[in-house]
């Protein structure tokens, strides 16, 4: 990261690497999270979890709970359902099994950990006594943990009301797939299997209610990437108007997607304060979030891929499993699958594609939104096929990518589901890739190396990523676009309220140096706030890297609204026409004479005798902003335009193996990004270097493990290992800036590695391990999951050889004790 | 459950409070003190958010009990640095952006300070060692290592006390 700063409080540039204003009050312990918001005398709510995956609740009996010490309200889910209404799904498409629950099971628990009976008591301590207290009697059902299980004919169904555990089946095709499959030269057939993970932000999840019954208003504090979406939610669960609720989300410790869904539990909180008028919190413990929130990632992809001699991919067919847990989780856990079916051509002028999606019900936690939203799936898939082709072929991956990258013209490009592709170069962004790896150098340091028994992997891949997606389709609300109220103040500063919740992105920064640009004004000079409902009528929050070009968009047409007003003011005061008026370093100027952009502001409110006759007072802007150019729904051929712009990668990955442990070190990860026009540089690369980590973590350490029982087996940061310091490298990164047509020209910047680093990851260790005979098709491939293959390719390894590498490492973690047995 | 009063020293202040015996040092910190800046993340030991230093050495403080805190001269996050004048640990994390979130960053802070306290020279593997019980979700680390290896060097350099 070469990234310049200005450390002395001038006016930064956009384009320019201006430190944070966020970072003073992060550092100092004075920034306030969910947990630290809830008043001194809040009473606290800990939740009775189900200990089995698959069940009847048969009797629950909450006297013994109620009487223990501290101990204020005791809940069911009976008992919260006759007074609340249930989530369901407003997914439009057809052969959709139905779905109701509530925030508390009912009658039915379908994964470990789901939400069963509220204690609330005078502190956490006393509320989690109690929770032992609690009788339930279980009828244990045969719990469904495989995805292909749950399929089977005579598997345990969730849901008495459906057919089947399919919640929902969808296929579609295009171009001539018949044709393709037939005048191909080879066919390729594999099963991809993708693993399980979580996105797991530090600060776990939260919500703090409050209910005020002289007013009828509740006010719920929450950890949530869209406040304005939650408050819909919650007025339709509770039965208030949406009028009567105030949703805040106070600083956030991460979210990465998890904090996307509106969960059960957001809506208990919501229902205890109104039922105990008296503030509740719940706080989410570590092994809550592991058991019970939101996980990421898990589906199967049978692949058919026709292809040519000369490498060039003519038809490509995919059968895709997803496994959603328990699809009791609102937005539906199936929105990722969906995504995943759009985007599996990637990069590449694939005419034919064809798919069917199962999505499919089982006993584990609800699969929801991480960090690139299925995405990450689609595009480790095609790159694996890109590689596996090669090697059929004897070809170098890198040209079997060349023949089949979407051409330069024209753009936009339609996408075989038809997204519009409105994005520069891949085979321009490729080259910079290999040029700033060094590629042909790196191919002879891999050979001589081999020679010497050492595993070098080289692995390539690249992303093309809707970004600002419009959710209609694969939620059913909460469409694309963004908010903003903006007012200059009689002092000159400005201030900015915005949908766009920051979970620690900088937005605080980032849109005060867009509006500093329209306003010629100190960035200083203008406060960003977000994710408080009383201070903006609605907004869309933060996911699917939208913030820069939909957050972005609407400061810059509200900033560029009160400039107009702004110039007009001072044209009357000066005796100019608006036109003559320029605007320049916080003076509007005609000729000789200028004014100070505070003696406008000042003009507005206070010598309004100034303004031209018959102009409304005050310099504030309500604003929305859309581009427009998303399709809510699928046209007749089943096409759909899903993003208002789409941000491109190219991510490259050289690493080691050492086959005697399976370790993995990764030696150097470059990432080429095409972001469109960046607003603060440091801030993005940041933005790659965290999700860099991230990608090494999902393919290297991270795992979680259900045993055939439905337990997780994986509920601690001991059993489940992130990224630790030492083991993610420093992310070389190239900016290609091509500008987006929409305004300010920006492009998603939040997951391009996460989209494009799993696939580079994997494809380098299936390279570095090719020679020994072993072939990679999975995800999963900690230092015990590599050996295992290892072992299972006949190679000869020894364990006690001693480590290659002297990095730290993480502790031996779970999924690695748990397969110890097989390795 | 036993109630006891204790007397807790944090940065430099002296509180009297009532906890249980099973009261976390985390939790008397946050409920009983007033101090939200050390945050809770994993409640396990593994994670390092609520790292705070306990006569200069960095504790778990979800890993004690908050009698076990008396006698000693607590240093949380508020006792380092302000808004207006950072802390040269916290300067550092800053200027190399490393924080994004900023949960787990007090505890960042408060290993960092101790690691360079200790240690007249660092190399960055030195550093990544001593941060491997920080976890981080947001930054891939190398913006906080940048920044403490920085510091490091001008120690080396000038001899400057944290």
């Amino acid at each position: 990261m070469t990234t310049t700063m200005n450390t002395d409080g001038s006016t930064p540039n956009v384009g320019g690497g201006t430190r944070r204003v966020e970072d003073a009050r992060l550092l100092t312990g004075s920034a306030r999270y969910l947990a630290d918001v809830a008043d001194r005398d809040a009473w606290h709510v800990a939740i009775v979890r189900s200990p089995v995956a698959h069940a009847r609740i048969r009797r629950i009996d909450l006297e013994a709970a109620r009487r223990a010490p501290g101990v204020l309200a005791v809940v069911d889910g009976a008992e919260l359902s006759s007074s609340s209404a249930p989530f369901g799904h407003l997914l439009p498409i057809p052969g959709i099994q139905p779905l109701e629950y509530w925030a508390l099971a009912v009658h039915k628990v379908r994964f470990v950990g789901e939400p069963v009976v509220a204690v609330v008591a005078t502190s956490r301590y006393a509320a989690e006594d109690a929770l032992e207290l609690v009788e339930i009697d279980y009828e244990e059902l045969s719990p469904v943990v495989d995805v292909l299980a749950a399929l089977e004919e005579g598997a345990p169904r969730l849901f008495d009301d459906w057919t089947s555990n399919e919640f929902l089946q969808a296929a579609y095709a295009t171009g001539d797939l018949d044709e393709a499959f037939a005048t191909a030269d080879g066919v390729l057939t594999e099963r991809i299997r993708q693993h399980r993970v979580i996105g797991l932000p530090l600060e776990g999840h939260g919500a703090c209610g409050r209910f005020d019954a002289s007013t009828g208003r509740l006010t719920l504090y929450a950890s949530s990437q869209q406040p304005h979406n939650l408050r819909t939610v919650i007025a339709s669960v509770t039965g208030l108007s949406e009028a009567a609720i105030d949703v805040i989300a106070p600083d956030m410790g991460g979210g990465f997607g998890n904090k996307q869904h509106f969960m059960r539990e957001e809506a208990l909180v919501a229902l205890l304060a109104m039922r105990l008028e008296h503030a509740v919190v719940w706080s989410q413990d570590r092994t809550e979030s592991f058991t019970a929130s939101v996980h990421s990632r898990e589906q199967i992809h049978d692949v058919e891929v026709a292809y040519r001699n000369d490498g060039r991919v003519l038809g490509l067919r995919v059968e895709l499993y997803a496994d959603l847990g328990s699809p009791t989780l609102y937005f539906t856990s199936a929105a990722p699958a969906l995504v995943t079916t759009s985007l599996l051509a990637g990069c590449y002028d694939i005419e034919a594609y064809g798919y069917v999606l199962h999505a499919v019900a089982t006993n584990k936690c609800p699969m929801g939104a991480y960090r690139g939203f299925g995405q990450p799936q689609a595009i480790l898939t095609i790159e694996r096929v890109m590689d596996l082709v090669a090697e059929r072929l004897g070809m170098d991956p890198v040209d079997v990518r060349r023949v089949n990258f979407i051409p330069d013209a024209p753009r936009p490009f339609e996408s075989p589901t038809g997204a519009q592709y409105d994005v520069g170069s891949f085979s321009e962004q490729f080259d910079d890739l290999l040029r700033l790896m060094d590629y042909e150098a790196l191919r002879s340091r891999q050979e001589a190396l081999r020679a010497q028994g050492r595993y070098l992997g080289i692995g390539v891949a690249s992303m093309v990523e809707a970004t600002a997606p419009n959710l209609h389709a694969i939620a059913g609300q909460f469409g694309g676009f963004e908010m903003a109220l903006m007012t200059v103040h009689p002092d000159g500063h400005v201030s900015i309220q915005i949908g766009t919740k920051s979970q620690g992105q900088g937005h605080a920064t980032v849109f005060a140096q867009l509006a500093s640009e329209v306003f010629t004004i100190p960035a200083s000079h203008v406060t960003v706030r977000d994710g408080d409902t009383t201070a903006l009528p609605y907004g869309m929050g933060t996911w699917g890297s939208r913030s820069a070009v939909m957050g972005g968009g609407v400061v810059l047409k509200g900033a560029g609204q009160l400039r107009d007003k702004m110039t007009v003011i001072a044209a009357h005061m000066l005796g100019a026409r608006p036109e003559e008026v320029t605007l320049a370093e916080g003076m509007f100027i005609v000729g000789e004479a200028a004014l100070p952009f505070v003696v406008v502001a000042q003009a507005a409110y206070l010598h309004t005798f100034l303004l031209p006759p018959g102009m409304d007072m005050g310099l504030s802007a309500m604003v929305s902003y859309d581009p427009g150019n998303t399709s809510s729904f699928p046209d007749e051929r089943g096409r759909m335009n899903v993003a208002a712009t789409y941000a491109t990668a190219a991510a490259g990955v050289v690493l080691e193996v050492d086959i005697n442990t399976g370790e993995v070190e990764i030696e150097r990860m470059v990432v080429i990004d095409d972001a469109g026009r960046l607003i603060n540089p440091m801030i993005v690369d940041g933005q790659i270097q965290g999700a860099a980590a991230q990608a090494i973590g999902q393919i290297l350490l991270e795992e979680l493990v259900y045993g055939d029982d439905g337990q997780l087996r994986t509920t601690t940061l001991a059993d489940y290992a992130i990224p630790i310091a030492g083991t993610v490298p420093r992310v070389d990164i190239g900016h290609r800036e091509t500008p987006s047509p929409l305004l300010g020209g920006f492009r998603g910047a939040g997951e391009a590695a996460i989209v494009s680093g799993p696939a580079a990851i994997v494809n380098a260790i299936a390279d570095a391990v090719a020679p020994l005979g072993v072939r990679i098709t999975q995800t999963n491939l900690s230092s015990s999951r590599l050996r295992g293959l290892l072992r299972d390719a006949g190679v000869s390894i020894d364990p006690v050889a001693g480590r290659r590498f002297t990095r730290p490492r993480p502790p031996q973690h779970g999924a690695d004790r748990l397969t110890a047995s097989a390795t | 459950m036993s109630e006891h009063q204790i007397v807790l020293n944090v940065n430099g202040t002296s509180h009297t409070i009532e906890v249980e015996a099973r009261t976390l040092l985390c939790d008397a910190l946050r409920d009983g003190v007033g101090l939200l800046g050390t945050h809770a993340a994993c409640e396990q030991g593994v994670c390092g958010s609520c790292t705070v230093l306990l006569d200069g050495t960095s504790v778990r403080s979800c890993l004690m009990f908050a009698v076990q805190g008396q006698g000693a001269e607590l240093t949380t996050i508020e006792g380092v640095g302000s808004v207006d004048a950072l802390h040269p640990v916290q300067e550092a994390l800053s200027r190399h952006h490393g924080l994004q979130c900023g949960f787990c960053t007090a505890g960042v802070v408060m290993a960092g300070i101790e690691l360079l306290a200790e240690h007249r020279s660092l190399t960055r593997h030195d550093i990544e060692v001593a941060l491997s019980g920080n976890l981080c979700r947001c930054t891939g680390y190398v913006g906080i290592v940048d920044a403490l290896e920085e510091l490091a060097h001008r120690h080396a350099s000038e001899g400057v006390s944290s």
